[in-house]
This record gives C-alpha cells, sequence and structure tokens, in this order.
C-alpha cells in the first residue's frame, strides 16, 4: 500500500524534473497514439522540430504563437494561484479582438498611427476585462462556479464573432466570406521583423505583462494577499483579506491581458477580423501557465515551447497529411502527467507492507487519535 | 387547434425528447459521479469519445448497439484516467477535467480525420412501445422513440432509487457528504469515487454516441458542440437529483428543438444568436440554480472536489 506524507517544502530538483518528465511522457503518449493509426512518429516530431525551429523565418512564426500564450498565460499564473479557475480566456481574447476591431473598422480614419493603435489595445483589454469580470462578479458575490460560467461565456463570445461576421460587419465585397474590410495601414501593429516574419511588437507587451505580474505575485501585498487566497479561503478572510477585491482584480488583470493578446494578433497578424482568430490559444495558455508552475517568466519559455508544437503542428497537417488533433493529446497528456507528478511534488510517498487496514487500525499502528 | 399546427408540435416536443436524451445520459452520470465527492468536468471530451468510438463500431460492425457500447467503454476508461489522477493522486479535479476535455477533442479528431462526413448504413431505430404509443400526443412523443430514450427513463429512475432508497445509495452519498465517516464506517471511499467515476464517464460515452449512432449518423470534428458542458451545469440544475436531471434534460432539448425548428423555419431571427440561445440559456440557469441551492442548502455534495486523504486532518 502506499502510504503519504505531506512535504513542507519541495526540492527544486522535483519541481524542474516532474514538468520535464511530463513533457517527455506527454510526447510517449503521442507516439503511441500516432502508431495505432501507423503514422510513424520519429518523422511526425522530426517534422515539428522543423516546422517550429528549422529556419529563422519559422522560429520567428513559433514567435507569432507564442505571443498570445505569453500574454495570456501571465494573467492565468496570477488567477490559478487565487483558485479562481478562469478557464475563459477563448471568449475574453475574442471579445478583445471584436472591440478593439471596432475602432480599426470603423474608427475615426484620419486618426494618427500611434494614437489608433493605442485606443485600439485599451479597448480590447478593456472588453477582455469585462468579459472576465462577469464571472468574477457571480463568483464573490453568488458563489456560482466560475469554470463552468467562463466556459459557457466563451460560447457565448464566438457567438458573438459569428453575428458580426456574418451580419453588419462583413465587407461587402468578401463573395459572402465571413471576413471584414482590410485593416487600414494606422490599424495594423507594427511587425518587427523583415517579411514574410509576421513577429509584431506584441512580443514586448507579452515579456512586460509577464515581468509585471511576476512582480505583483513575488513583490506586491496584493500578489501575497492572492496566495494566501488560493491556499486557504478561511484563513485569508480571518486575515482581513478583501475576497471580493481580491478576486475581481486579479479577473480584471487576466481578462484584460487575454483581450490584449485577442486585437494584438487580430490586428498585427491577421489585420482582418473573421471567424477564425485562433482562439483557442485561450486553452493552450492553461496548459502553459500550469506547465510553468503558474511562475509567469518560466511561462514565457514555456509558451514558446507550446507555440513550438502547435506551429509545428501546422506543418505537419500541410505537408504530411497528419490531423491537428494530435497536438491536442500531447498537450493534455503532458498535463496529465504533470498532475499526477504533483503527488510527488506535494506528499512523500513510500511503500508500506501492511496491504489495506481499516482505519482504526490505521490511526493507531500510526499513534494517531 | 389546427391540426397542422398540431402534428408540428408532436414532432418537435419527440425530437425535444431525442435531443433531451443526449443530455440527460451524462447528466444522469455525472450527478453520480458528483455524489460520490468527484467533479469530473471533462464530459465534452467523454462525449466526444464516445460519439466517435461509438461511430467507429457502428460503421465497423455494422450494428448501432454494438458501437454504442463502444463508446461508452471507451469513454468509461478515459474516465478512469480521471478517476486515477484525482482520486489515487489527488491531482486538481478542475485542471484533469479540462485535459480530459482538450485530450477527447484531440484524440477524436485525429482519429476521426479519416472518417469525416462518411455515414452509417444502419443508424438506431424507432421501436414503438405497442400499446403506450396509441395513446393520443403522449404515445407519439414518448412511447414512439429508440431504446436509448426508453433506457434514459429506466434509468432515471433506477438511480433515483438507488440513491435514495438502497443502502448502496447512502454509502455513495456518505462518501460524498464526509469521506472520513464514511471510511470509519467501513465504507471503502477509493473504490466508491471510482466506479461512479467509471460509470458517469460511460454514460456520457453513451451520450455522446447517441448522437453517432442515431441522431446525427455521421462523424465530424467536435460534433458534441460544447453539450458536455452544458450537462456539467445541468448537474447543478438538478441540485444532483436524477429526476430533475430528466426535468433539466427535457427542457434544453426543447430549447434545442425549438431552435432547429426555427432556423429550418426560416424566420427571420438571425441563425447566429438562435445557436447562441442554448448556451445563454443555460449561463442563466446556472446562475439561478446556484441562488436556489444556496437558500435551501440542497444537493451539493459537501466535499465534491477534495480529495480524500486518510492521514490528514
Amino acid at each position: 500500500m502506499l502510504r503519504f506524507e505531506k512535504r513542507d517544502k519541495t526540492p527544486v530538483r522535483l519541481r524542474v524534473l516532474v514538468p520535464i518528465c511530463s513533457v517527455l511522457l506527454g510526447l510517449l503518449v503521442g507516439s503511441i497514439v500516432m502508431l495505432f493509426a501507423r503514422v510513424n512518429p520519429v518523422r511526425v516530431y522530426g517534422a515539428i522540430v522543423k516546422g517550429a525551429f528549422g529556419s529563422a523565418y519559422t522560429f520567428s512564426e513559433t514567435l507569432v504563437i507564442a505571443v498570445p500564450l505569453i500574454l495570456i498565460s501571465a494573467g492565468l499564473c496570477l488567477v490559478y494561484r487565487m483558485k479562481f479557475f478562469n478557464i475563459g480566456a477563448k471568449g475574453q481574447y475574442i471579445i478583445g479582438a471584436i472591440c478593439g476591431s471596432y475602432l480599426a473598422l470603423f474608427g475615426p480614419a484620419t486618426m494618427s498611427r500611434p494614437l489608433l493603435l493605442t485606443l485600439m489595445m485599451l479597448l480590447g483589454t478593456l472588453g477582455g476585462a469585462l468579459w472576465a469580470v462577469i464571472p468574477a462578479l457571480l463568483k464573490v458575490y453568488w458563489n456560482v462556479n466560475e469554470v463552468i460560467a467562463t466556459l459557457l461565456l466563451n460560447y457565448i463570445a464566438s457567438y458573438i464573432l459569428w453575428f458580426f461576421m456574418y451580419g453588419t460587419w462583413r465587407d461587402p465585397g468578401s463573395h459572402g466570406f465571413p471576413l471584414s474590410k482590410n485593416f487600414a495601414l494606422n490599424a495594423q501593429l507594427p511587425r518587427i521583423i523583415a517579411a514574410p516574419s509576421r513577429l509584431h511588437i506584441g512580443l514586448f507587451f507579452g515579456v512586460a505583462a509577464a515581468v509585471i505580474v511576476w512582480i505583483i505575485i513575488r513583490k506586491t501585498r496584493f500578489g501575497y494577499e492572492a496566495r494566501v487566497l488560493g491556499e486557504n479561503e478561511r484563513a485569508a478572510r480571518y486575515a482581513g483579506i478583501n475576497v471580493v477585491k481580491t478576486v475581481i482584480i486579479g479577473a480584471v488583470i487576466s481578462g484584460g491581458l487575454a483581450g490584449l493578446a485577442g486585437i494584438a494578433h487580430t490586428s498585427a497578424v491577421l489585420r482582418v477580423l473573421q471567424l477564425e482568430i485562433n482562439s483557442d490559444y485561450g486553452y493552450t495558455a492553461i496548459i502553459a501557465a500550469w506547465l510553468a508552475g503558474l511562475d509567469p517568466l518560466v511561462a514565457i519559455g514555456v509558451s514558446v515551447l507550446l507555440a513550438a508544437l502547435e506551429a509545428g503542428g501546422y506543418q505537419i497537417q500541410i505537408v504530411m497529411r497528419v490531423p491537428f488533433g494530435i497536438v491536442g493529446v500531447i498537450e493534455s497528456s503532458i498535463l496529465f502527467c504533470l498532475l499526477a507528478g504533483e503527488i510527488i511534488t506535494h506528499y512523500r510517498v513510500t511503500l508500506t507492507r501492511r496491504l489495506s487496514t481499516p482505519l482504526a487500525l490505521d490511526e493507531r499502528a500510526r499513534g494517531g487519535a | 387547434m389546427n391540426p397542422t399546427f398540431g402534428t408540428i408540435l408532436i414532432k418537435v416536443l419527440a425530437g425535444a425528447i431525442q435531443s433531451g436524451t443526449i443530455l440527460l445520459l451524462p447528466t444522469l452520470g455525472e450527478v453520480l459521479t458528483e455524489r460520490s465527492g468527484v467533479l469530473n468536468l471533462g464530459l465534452e471530451g467523454l462525449m466526444l469519445i464516445g460519439a466517435f468510438f461509438g461511430f467507429l463500431g457502428a460503421i465497423k460492425t455494422g450494428n448501432p448497439y454494438i458501437g454504442l457500447l463502444l463508446g461508452m467503454v471507451a469513454a468509461g476508461a478515459a474516465a478512469a484516467i480521471h478517476a486515477f489522477i484525482c482520486v489515487t493522486l489527488r491531482g486538481n479535479q478542475t485542471v484533469t477535467g479540462l485535459a480530459l476535455t482538450i485530450f477527447g477533442a484531440g484524440l477524436t479528431s485525429f482519429y476521426g480525420d479519416h472518417w469525416v462526413s462518411q455515414r452509417l448504413t444502419t443508424a438506431i431505430k424507432p421501436m414503438a412501445i405497442p400499446g403506450l404509443s396509441q395513446i393520443p400526443v403522449v404515445g407519439p412523443i414518448l412511447f414512439s422513440q429508440d431504446l436509448i430514450v426508453y433506457a434514459g427513463y429506466i434509468l432515471v429512475a433506477l438511480f433515483w432509487f438507488l440513491l435514495f432508497k438502497t443502502k448502496v445509495g447512502v454509502n455513495l452519498r456518505a462518501v460524498g457528504e464526509n469521506a472520513k465517516a464514511a471510511d470509519a464506517m467501513g465504507i471503502n471511499v477509493a473504490g466508491t469515487r471510482y466506479f461512479w467515476t467509471i460509470l458517469g464517464g460511460a454514460l456520457a460515452g453513451a451520450g455522446g454516441a447517441y448522437i453517432t449512432c442515431c441522431i446525427h449518423p455521421y462523424w465530424l470534428n467536435g460534433i458534441t458542440s460544447g453539450k458536455g458542458w452544458i450537462a456539467v451545469a445541468l448537474v447543478v440544475f438538478a441540485m444532483w437529483n436524477p429526476f430533475n436531471a430528466l426535468v433539466g434534460g427535457f427542457l434544453f432539448g426543447s430549447i434545442e428543438a425549438m431552435q432547429l425548428q426555427l432556423q429550418a423555419g426560416g424566420t427571420y431571427i438571425n441563425s447566429a444568436l438562435l445557436s447562441m440561445l442554448p448556451y445563454v440559456t443555460t449561463f442563466a440557469v446556472i446562475i439561478v440554480a446556484t441562488l436556489i441551492v444556496r437558500v435551501r442548502h440542497v444537493g451539493t455534495p459537501k466535499e465534491l472536489g477534495i480529495p480524500y486523504a486518510r492521514e490528514e486532518k
């Protein structure tokens, strides 16, 4: 029988080893799934690495995907620490993209580029924050389950986008396709490397956001309160921490960053609002945050890694006709292993000889109550 | 009453029962899983696994019932992963459920890619119950359905009886309310949680397989389109009671059927807004249900989502 003893402190080597082993095991599960479909995993992984890091261009495309992941996961690191399980980054990303695009499509055409872009990013951030505040309010005042609420809001946001793209925002010249008209130059967030690379200044937003959130978590009173709240809500209340305020601010930050990711990606990479704006990054970012142990700086690196998997995943779909679904299998398997591995980081696990004992005997044996 | 309007209404309501069964089966399973103290948010992924493997089994064997069974087994096996991580390894149940959803979506779109848009030649067909189906109005709505719908009725009654009238039910609830006390009474906490998590997963799989083996007998990636999440919300609506799950399932089935009818009827209401309707309604319902649960203090198993650790106080 296994016996678990709670650890006071997790050794650093475990905190590094568990995520690394999780990634390796996730790739192994991916291989097994591929073998069942008679697909050669070695070739697929080779193609993924080549598709993600093969050239300066492909690496810059990997970073294009990493940008929204870094932005979103930074916010998630904060709210997950307070155990507010916002899984609505997808919806917040979409609403952010819609709000910011409104200015791009219908704003004053003569506005200077820096001003218009600043306003677009602000509006996008605000939209995402608003979309996250709704479930946060429902949670703190009425105890509505935030997982279900944020998830339903993802679907609702998708249909709002659909509503606009098949409605008044569709470009009359798009031949019926659900596309807006192209963003004018002054509504396009600048790219930072020469074409064809689409890497844009959102990368700096992402890194800055990660650093700021790291400082908030580590160095501020608010961050401390967020951590206490996550560990023990009752203790947090006794300590006089304002739970309502903490959760709402957390939701504003995490939703805002997801909204910013949405509008930055739309404005810089797509340069048009359309039905498919890669909003599933909202789910991938959850894995990034968790894999990073809820540390926003570590999440930068993890985001690049997951972005490589996604960028490579698009490549293998085009070049080798291997369905993109395999990326989801690998990502979720990594997450499974990570969650399973927490038993080792949280507990000291030992094998005991006695098989299964009644509770009373068990407690007496340990000299307990 | 206008006879044509009457027949349309009966047709819509019969459709509502079918759509309702898709939601009823996973909701019912999750009611039992959560009663045992395990929160499984992976229903959407489990339904997809059920839907795909159900379709695969049906197309390979030519028998949709074998397909349904395979879908249930596959989803039950996937739910066992959840049980292992959450019960044995005490992992975070929220995030594990989410991983399960991503896993189900990824796995089925990877294997399903080959099968997209292929149709089953034999799907599950309605079997009118002799006698009962002859009752005017009620007969064609409730008793001219297929075996899965009838199984849904029976399971509701069976699980209600099991949960509230038998020793098994008492033990199951004890594990979800106070695992330590249940352990002291000699109930196998881990075993109970494993059993109901896997059974709940199999029922979610049945809901998914019912889609592909009967209602839409073809495969599309993401064919469950969020129904698993609606089912998770319906468990709160049902206040963890199998009978209420039936009410909730059929209520939401009606919304679905009505929405489809309106879209097919070419009304002037925007189709995006119509498609949004089930999610908006679910969102409203989850808020109202939470408030009711708070006032009446019913339902929510006390130790829902909390792993049981014998050595911890």
